[in-house]
């Protein structure tokens, strides 16, 4: 399976574009700040003027430079989304894995757990947290991620149930392997495919969320991202400013979740068509 | 058999006790989490309003708007129906819920079955027709518009279609107090209903019609639907009596899930179409620090998935009764 | 797809009958069907005294159901139930003749029974907008006439009693012990020119119904209605209100589609409030240096897009009569205020920002986002103003909490520099004692300053002088010594403006001085009537 997995990978189109998509934002992120022909942060300038050969965006109502904006705004928005994105996994395939391998009481406790954290509303969480105590952008992206994790490790769960019964896996339980043996030698890079699609859904959920949360005013606002930019840009809905202002930060949030999803759904393709994982999609 | 029985039954009654569990858990946090929140009702009432209270009056209203009867108080209620009243509209908080509920319910109720019925039906039909220029095409689109978030959507419709074209109102769930025959009203409520509906549509269509053609596509390929192809059974009737059948069980679970983001992911298009809802109606409260109207909303937004959850559990077995262990 | 084209078809003609209708069934003086008032935030509560929210917008909504003893127009006070008022300072005492024929909604007749009622009640059951210290008693003297005795002399007795006061209908009221819990259709029955019909809480809107036995005249239009919507330019230009709050750029647009503009007068002011009672924003110097490092214009050229005007240190608006033209005032000059931190001790470091003791002068700025119209909209004051401070070499940290927790940290003293905002300063200079008096302790936007025993004397002689020009000269030495002290920096006050639509054949306009207590908010009942 490993063998062609480069060769077969890279004749999908739809990896192929979402790879060639992160590698671009990737450089923008690696780069960006480098490129920001400005500081985003300097008021200086004329408010809401039109783009000229200066200012490629124009600038926005408090005089900032939009596309250095927009520069910071992509890097604030993808760490917050791959922050997340690999704390959930980690923990969601953790908990899923013991769940699902030792069952019993510690896998009831732990799926209950994963029923209640599920059922809470994100955004009163959220909301809790950004007036109790005065979280960092780092900080929220963990408590996303404490909410997100149930749905990564159900699905690792169910899977973990079904590997139990291998064939393989139960020689290796009947010669003496431990359980963290077993775990970690058969049942977790068994199911590597699953931990790319899952990290893929979780952060393009995590993104969506920050961009939410930003919309909704629970971030700080002098911290560039995308959400606030569409925010701030709303409120001048009356004016000239859809194509350099508004258009923008939709055009790269939705590119950002485009190639999670593009590499999620392609690699749930390619690698294993039987785990169904649009299911983690879904969350 | 007749032991297997009653071992199942047992089995189901357990997972209830469980979730039973779990749900007086949820109602705990309902209850405490809301009265961490900093500051209080009287605070995030007065403090920056156009009165200046006294000493006396402003202890005289925290008094008249704190109730510290305990947690044993708040559950005793609970069964009694009883969700207190609101701080802010001085209303029981059961009929702040009757209100508003109806809304969240026609927006997301509709956009759920709108995009799981189609998306279902699409689903199925594509994967009939694998391979297909036309299936390429549609999966392609899809694809593409999964990637697009509510956001984006709504406020691209919101622009377009409200402000620049204005074929769509931009706020409100109908024309306040028009007084118009029954059917004018409707029609009026549809029209509000559009944008914000057709957001929610776009957001979770595509996953639905690419899951059910997934499933679909990997039950195709089992024995049984060979078996019934040979057997000369109408092609329609295999498509959605046999394969379908098996295909359903991963929607539910993505509704179930999707359920759980409810409040949260029906904030931002309420927010963005000014259309009302649960989302704001929570929004709102943690803003006026409105205690008893958190506690409800949130649980019984909680309660619901708890429930949709335990159902589901529940259900597995009978939609698929492959399923040996429970999932 | 095509189904979708064929509703829309059919929705489009529906919504072009319905603006016929509603155009042509209405000539210039008679009843007009209704009139509708959009408002971005919604909910403001239900319309009687005790359960409306505190702010202007919930005010206003009551005003249409209960009338006052005086009210106020775009010139100042007006007659309402009273048809006339008098001082007399022997009996220290106001006396009211009362108008005559005044029904209640529910057809029972009004008298001075139910003024005397009122003012005994709200001593009972406190309603904060009306503050009942002053007043000892009221008394009747027959049917039409009442006298509201003081207990001292109190000047703002007429903005804060006679012009405010909702007057309650005892016969239903005297019955009632918990005015919070009455849900009864009856706890809205009042004299005013609409009758509260609806409430609709999950949408935020309101519905009124014309009075028709209003003492004053028939209302001019039959229903009044109140729609939760956000995007005003759209609203007014589809039609869909008549009346609403707009931002000053929309003005134009507006303009063009035959929109009337309302501009009002400077009454709501933007503020930095400084926690005075520690160190080092305990030192007038130090609170000096923050002025003069502040730049009000920039702050209205960036955050508002010039937009605005410069406030006056004094907090009374330059609109208010009894504005102080030689207020001290701050001219922004970052080289004044290094200088007053240096003479404080402050020694720049390497990167050119103060330290003491080797302990680095780093300030905390709170802000919250609230606007004249009461929403929470986010602005970049915060962002400017960390600017400033840091030009002049204070390092920042400018925090942005929700609403309510910022309101909780202000009132525990809980924080450094805090952006609040708030209106009144065109209403009576008792607004001062409110924004200074450190007994305010229930307020966020008050300075609560008792350092300056001068001010407090001061303060407490302003409101209980009843010759007007007396009264002038305390309260311009108030603003003097206020603007020195700068317990709080009043920053700017942000252009205010309303349209509406001429064609209903409604004025509207800014009331004298603002609604009841100084609300800036253009909706004043008499717009309807007269």
């Amino acid at each position: 399976m490993n063998v062609d997995l480069n060769r077969n990978i890279f004749q999908d189109t739809w990896f192929l574009t979402g790879f060639l998509l992160a590698a671009v934002f990737t450089i923008t992120i690696l780069v960006g700040p480098m490129l920001a022909p400005f500081d985003p942060w300097d008021m200086s300038f004329t408010p809401i003027s039109p783009p000229c050969a200066k200012h490629l965006l124009g600038i926005n109502d408090g005089g900032q430079d939009i596309f250095s904006e927009l520069l910071f705004a992509i890097r604030n928005t993808v760490f917050f989304g791959l922050t997340s994105g690999l704390v959930a996994l980690g923990v969601g395939v953790i908990i899923g894995l013991v769940a699902g391998w030792f069952g019993g009481l510690i896998d009831m406790i732990l799926m209950r757990l994963a029923d209640v954290l599920l059922a809470i509303p994100a955004i009163m969480i959220l909301i809790l947290t950004a007036a109790l105590f005065r979280p960092s952008p780092f900080m929220l992206s963990l408590i996303l991620a404490g909410l997100m994790w149930p749905t990564i490790s159900k699905t690792i769960r169910a899977q973990t149930l079904a590997k139990r019964e291998c064939l393989h896996v139960k020689a290796a339980a009947r010669i003496g392997g431990g359980n963290w043996y077993i775990i970690r030698r058969h049942l977790m890079p068994e199911m590597f495919p699953l931990y790319l699609i899952g990290f893929a859904s979780k952060t393009r959920m995590a993104m969506f969320m920050e961009a939410s949360l930003a919309f909704l005013g629970l971030f700080d606002p002098t911290r560039k991202s995308l959400g606030l930019m569409i925010a701030y840009a709303v409120k001048y809905y009356y004016m000239d400013i859809w194509w350099n202002w508004l258009f923008p930060p939709i055009l790269c949030l939705s590119l950002l979740i485009m190639t999670l999803t593009f590499l999620a759904i392609s690699l749930e393709k390619i690698l294993d068509p039987r785990l169904k994982s649009v299911e983690l999609l879904s969350g | 058999m007749n032991v297997n029985s009653t071992h199942q039954i047992s089995r189901r009654l357990g997972l209830i006790l469980i979730f039973g569990l779990a749900a007086l858990i949820m109602t705990y946090l309902s209850y405490s989490l809301p009265r961490l929140l900093p500051g209080d009702f009287v605070t995030a009432m007065y403090a920056g309003s156009d009165v200046t209270l006294t000493v006396d009056q402003e202890a005289e209203l925290r008094a008249y708007y704190t109730e510290e009867a305990g947690f044993c108080n708040y559950l005793l209620k609970l069964v009694k129906l009883d969700w207190g009243y609101s701080y802010a509209f001085l209303t029981p908080v059961s009929a702040l819920f009757l209100e508003t509920f109806p809304w969240t319910l026609l927006l997301l109720g509709t956009a759920h079955i709108i995009s799981i019925s189609i998306g279902f039906i699409a689903g199925v039909e594509a994967s009939w027709r694998q391979g297909t220029r036309l299936e390429k095409g549609i999966v392609g689109g899809m694809t593409l518009l999964e990637g697009i978030p509510e956001i984006s959507t709504g406020v691209i419709l919101l622009l377009i279609f409200a402000l620049k074209l204005q074929w769509f109102p931009a706020a409100g769930a109908e024309t306040a107090y028009a007084e118009v025959s029954f059917w004018v009203r409707v029609l009026d409520i549809g029209h509000h209903l559009a944008l914000p509906l057709i957001t929610l549509v776009l957001a979770y269509f595509p996953g639905n019609f690419l899951l059910a053609r997934n499933s679909m596509m990997m039950i195709i390929k089992a024995p049984f639907i060979t078996t019934a192809r040979a057997k000369g059974l109408p092609d329609r009737r295999i498509r959605y009596a046999h394969a379908a059948r098996n295909a359903l069980l991963p929607l539910a679970t993505r509704f179930g899930l999707r359920l759980a983001f409810m409040i949260t992911g029906v904030l931002v298009v309420e927010r963005i179409h000014s259309y009302p809802g649960l989302g704001t109606l929570l929004f709102n409260a943690i803003q006026a620090r409105d205690l008893p109207v958190i506690q409800a909303v949130v649980l019984i937004s909680s309660l619901m998935v708890l429930a949709i959850i335990l159902a589901l559990e529940l259900v597995y077995k009978i939609i698929d009764p492959r399923i040996e262990y429970e999932r | 797809m095509k189904n979708l084209k064929k509703i829309l078809v059919c929705k489009f003609a529906l919504l072009m009958m319905l603006t016929l209708l509603g155009t042509a069934s209405f000539t210039a003086h008679a009843q007009v069907d209704e009139i509708r008032i959009a408002d971005s935030k919604g909910d403001w509560g239900y319309p009687n005294a005790y359960r409306h929210y505190p702010r202007g917008p919930g005010y206003v909504r009551m005003s249409w159901v209960y009338d006052t003893l005086i009210w106020k127009d775009e010139k100042g006070y007006i007659p309402a139930l009273a048809k006339s008022w008098t001082y007399d300072p022997k009996l220290l005492s106001f006396i009211f003749e009362l108008n005559q024929g005044i029904k209640w909604h529910d057809g029972k007749a009004f008298s001075s029974s139910d003024v005397v009622f009122t003012v005994e009640y709200f001593k009972k059951h406190p309603y904060g907008w009306v503050p009942m210290g002053d007043v000892s008693g009221a008394k009747a003297v027959g049917p039409n006439k009442v006298i509201i005795k003081l207990n001292r002399p109190y000047a703002p007795f007429l903005a804060y009693v006679g012009g405010v006061m909702p007057i309650l209908p005892k016969h239903i009221w005297q019955n009632i012990n918990d005015p919070k819990k009455c849900n009864d259709s009856k706890c809205f029955i009042g004299t005013g020119p609409y009758k509260f019909i609806d409430f609709n809480k999950a949408k935020g809107t309101y519905l009124y119904e014309a009075f028709n036995n209003y003492y004053q005249g028939k209302p001019k239009a039959k229903r009044l209605i109140y729609i939760k919507a956000g995007k005003p330019l759209m609203t007014l230009s589809t039609g869909k209100a008549d009346l609403a709050n707009i931002k000053p750029d929309m003005a134009n647009a507006l303009k063009k589609k035959g929109m009337i503009i309302l501009k009002n007068a400077r009454g709501w002011n933007k503020k930095l409030m400084i926690n005075h009672r520690i160190a080092p924003f305990s030192s007038k110097r130090f609170r000096q240096a923050l002025a003069c490092a502040i730049n009000q214009q920039e702050i209205i050229d960036k955050a508002h897009r010039g937009f605005g005007y410069p406030a006056s240190f004094g907090l009374l608006s330059p609109d208010h009569e009894f504005y102080n033209p030689d207020t001290p005032t701050y001219i922004p000059n970052p080289a004044k205020a290094m200088e007053i931190l240096e003479s404080l001790g402050y020694k720049k470091d390497a990167k050119g920002f103060y330290i003491k003791d080797s302990q680095p002068l780093k300030v905390q700025i709170l802000s919250s986002n609230i606007t004249v119209a009461g929403d929470s909209v986010a602005d970049r004051d915060g962002e400017v103003i960390k600017q400033q401070f840091e030009a002049v070499g204070i390092r920042v940290d400018l925090v942005n909490l929700e609403q309510a927790t910022t309101d909780a940290k202000v009132k525990k003293w809980d924080f450094n520099l805090a952006i609040s905002g708030h209106g009144g300063l065109l209403g009576d200079a008792r607004i001062l004692n409110r924004m200074i008096n450190p007994k305010a302790t229930g307020s966020v936007n008050s300075a609560r300053f008792g350092a300056n025993k001068k001010l407090l004397k001061l303060l407490k002689e302003q409101v209980s002088e009843m010759d007007v020009e007396k009264r002038r000269a305390i309260v311009y030495k108030i603003q003097e010594i206020y603007a020195d002290e700068v317990p709080a920096i009043s920053l700017y006050y942000p252009a205010s403006m309303a349209a509406y639509n001429p064609k209903k054949g409604i004025k509207w306009y800014y009331t004298h001085g603002g609604i009841g207590l100084g609300i800036p908010i253009s909706q004043n009942k008499m717009s309807l009537i007269k």
